[in-house]
């Protein structure tokens, strides 16, 4: 079956504080609601450009095992994509018509979930869970989703996924256990800072110094419309082999694409875990993922 | 106040054969560690760029583990303001807010920050190290310097620019961004957490960890290079402050008394019971290879118990804790400050804020540990 995105009648309430959501393929709903009759989509065009768009697989948002009756329960992600909704919300609290907001898509990537899209938006709803878009797509056409839109990061609980995905230039993530536990008011986001450039994926230092527009920048951007004190978005960074003149490094070249880092902790060998168990962080940035300890 | 011997005395631990007077005559030898190359101090050539510091790298020590696992090592963390001198910093952070004392940092990255109370203190550690390194090149029991601070990460910058100017051996960073530091601490096996910080040391102690507040002196003495000296204090450093709760619920002769009729009976221990029986596992290593008579760790023990009677029980606690200590100083009473001043300790470790600040009036690098109940009284004269 043949991916299709559309947004949700749900985005309303994003209206309600913002006028920037635009969709792509303005198809009615299952439920034959029009989706986006009140915005004129020309006017918008440039400012949808500002969005970080962010993908999030259906089976990190909702626990695949179980359901509660109607809805699926919530998976390890939601604390995730509360957070992300929180610095939507404060960054529309400080400036009503603020362009640079995360966009959220939830996608499927299974012919499986392909089936179950009613379902996935009766959960998304029943959770008061803010997605931009939902793409419901499978295993064979997940990622031409991913590039059709424009996604900036891409978050899954499936390291087959994000190894894919990373191998066609999109910035992925895995997300673990750890991310279940993160705070939903705070978006505490990891960058590791040993880099080993792999040339053919994407990675958050290799594509930093090229890209303006990429997720770290654009990340960063972000973290600018906040204060030191009480933002709802950190940025951490972790050395976890190299010593004080690789921190140092990093540092820099974070500073130097205009992401301030807020924490910093470098280890020179020391494991990795009891740190990282500390930081809560809701995903980790490394260019060489996949190789930091369980 | 009763009169008892007014000369401190000096007792000696039982397996040195030498008895020895004078507490500086021994063990300054020169090591290998000092044909290290100095760092010209006097240029700032440093700029914001990570400086490839060759110097640093080219120590004469050939082999050896630099990186040891965090609970192989005795690991000590210090905060930024006791290893440098920020009060200028600091001063920014309380009158004009974060903000501004970021914009400051970063703006003034370049310049390094003068030493502060515990870098004599790091710089000692290091020279143990190097000694350790020659004797023991697989071994990870060494000393491990985290800097734990809970400074924002745009400071970082200027804090490795400081430490490779100074051409310290720190590898190892939490900048925790406004967060506690107290779980870090834990997380990287923690021996011994100095900082300028009260509430944070008070919850260290809290959590278990040896925690002591540093205060910069209006000067600091010269102190060794070559061999690192620590002293402690006894009651509620080194020991419980059972005692201390007596003599001041009751006073001295109640104290006596006390002390007398439970000689037998080993004092608890102190929150720094555990960072010197770390010293002397470390010592142990330079004994077992000859080097008794230049080990370059030294411990003092400095209190006002008396040799004659209170100060019996603090030594037996101390051999049934299988402790040894180099030197312990019986002052009955008397200040504290010369004998300290002579000692020249790389840190003096005491529970209460007096000798604390009376041992700094003489240049000595004093830390205080807020522990037992000389902190809910005033500071008074014992």
């Amino acid at each position: 079956m043949a991916s299709s995105c559309y947004g949700d009648a749900l985005i309303r309430r994003i209206k309600e504080k913002a006028s920037k959501w635009i969709y792509r393929n303005p198809v009615p709903g299952p439920d034959g609601t029009h989706l986006n009759h009140h915005l004129p989509k020309s006017g918008l065009r440039k400012k949808d450009a500002d969005a970080v768009v962010v993908a999030v697989t259906s089976d990190a948002v909702f626990d695949p095992g179980a359901d509660e009756g109607d809805a699926f329960r919530v998976g390890l992600a939601f604390p995730l994509l509360q957070a992300l909704q929180r610095v939507n919300e404060r960054l529309l609290e400080q400036n009503p018509s603020e362009s640079l907001l995360f966009d959220i898509i939830l996608i499927t990537t299974s012919s499986q979930r392909q089936q179950q899209s009613s379902q996935i938006m009766r959960s998304t709803r029943h959770h008061g869970l803010e997605v931009g878009r939902f793409c419901f797509s499978s295993e064979d056409n997940f990622l031409e989703s991913l590039l059709e839109n424009n996604v900036q990061l891409f978050l899954s609980t499936d390291r087959n996924e994000t190894s894919q995905a990373s191998q066609r230039g999109v910035l992925s993530a895995l997300l673990d256990q750890r991310a279940a536990s993160s705070p939903s008011e705070q978006l505490r986001v990891l960058f590791c800072g040993d880099t080993v450039v792999q040339p053919n994926a994407a990675g958050p230092m290799s594509t930093i110094q090229h890209d303006a527009q990429s997720f770290p920048a654009q990340l960063g951007k972000m973290r600018q419309r906040f204060g030191m004190l009480d933002s709802p978005l950190v940025i951490i960074l972790m050395v976890s082999q190299g010593g004080r003149d690789s921190c140092s490094s990093a540092l820099q070249v974070l500073r130097s694409c205009g992401v301030g880092v807020d924490e910093a902790y470098c280890l020179a060998g020391a494991p990795q875990s009891p740190i990282l168990s500390l930081l809560h962080p809701h995903f980790l940035l490394s260019d060489d993922f996949g190789e930091l300890e369980e | 106040m009763v009169k008892m011997s007014v000369e401190p005395v000096q007792v000696m631990s039982g397996q040195v054969k030498e008895l020895r007077v004078a507490p500086s005559s021994n063990g300054d030898s020169r090591g290998s560690w000092e044909g290290k190359e100095e760092f010209d101090g006097g240029s700032l050539g440093v700029t914001a760029k990570p400086k490839q510091v060759t110097g640093r790298r080219a120590r004469k020590v050939e082999g050896g583990v630099f990186f040891p696992k965090p609970e192989n090592a005795v690991t000590v963390a210090v905060s930024s303001r006791v290893l440098f001198r920020t009060e200028r910093e600091q001063k920014v952070f309380e009158q004009k807010g974060v903000e501004e004392y970021l914009r400051y940092q970063i703006e003034h990255e370049t310049e390094p920050f003068a030493p502060g109370p515990a870098f004599a203190f790091v710089k000692a550690l290091e020279a143990v190290n190097t000694r350790l390194r020659e004797l023991y090149p697989q071994s990870e029991e060494l000393f491990d310097i985290v800097l734990v601070t809970y400074n924002h990460a745009h400071v970082g910058i200027r804090l490795i620019n400081t430490i490779n100017h100074h051409n310290l051996f720190i590898e190892r960073f939490c900048m925790t961004g406004g967060s506690s530091p107290i779980g870090y601490l834990k997380a990287w096996h923690t021996n011994l957490y100095l900082s300028a910080d009260a509430d944070k040391v008070r919850e260290a102690l809290a959590e278990g960890i040896a925690a002591a507040t540093m205060f910069m002196p209006e000067k600091m003495t010269e102190v060794s290079e070559s061999q690192l000296r620590v002293a402690f204090d006894g009651d509620a450093v080194l020991f419980s402050d059972e005692s201390e709760r007596i003599f001041k619920a009751h006073g001295l002769d109640k104290f006596f008394e006390h002390e007398r009729e439970n000689e037998d009976t080993l004092l608890d221990h102190g929150p720094l019971k555990g960072f010197l029986e770390a010293l002397g596992k470390l010592q142990k290593k330079f004994y077992a290879k000859g080097q008794r008579l230049n080990c370059p760790i030294r411990t003092f023990l400095v209190t006002a118990r008396s040799a004659a009677s209170s100060g019996i029980r603090a030594l037996k606690t101390l051999r049934a804790w299988g402790l040894e200590i180099d030197e312990a100083l019986f002052l009955a009473g008397a200040p504290k400050g010369p004998m300290l001043e002579k000692i020249r300790p790389h840190i003096y470790f005491d529970d209460q804020m007096f000798h604390v600040e009376g041992a700094a009036e003489m240049g000595t690098i004093a830390a205080h540990v807020p522990y037992g109940v000389a902190q809910h009284q005033q500071a008074t004269k014992k």
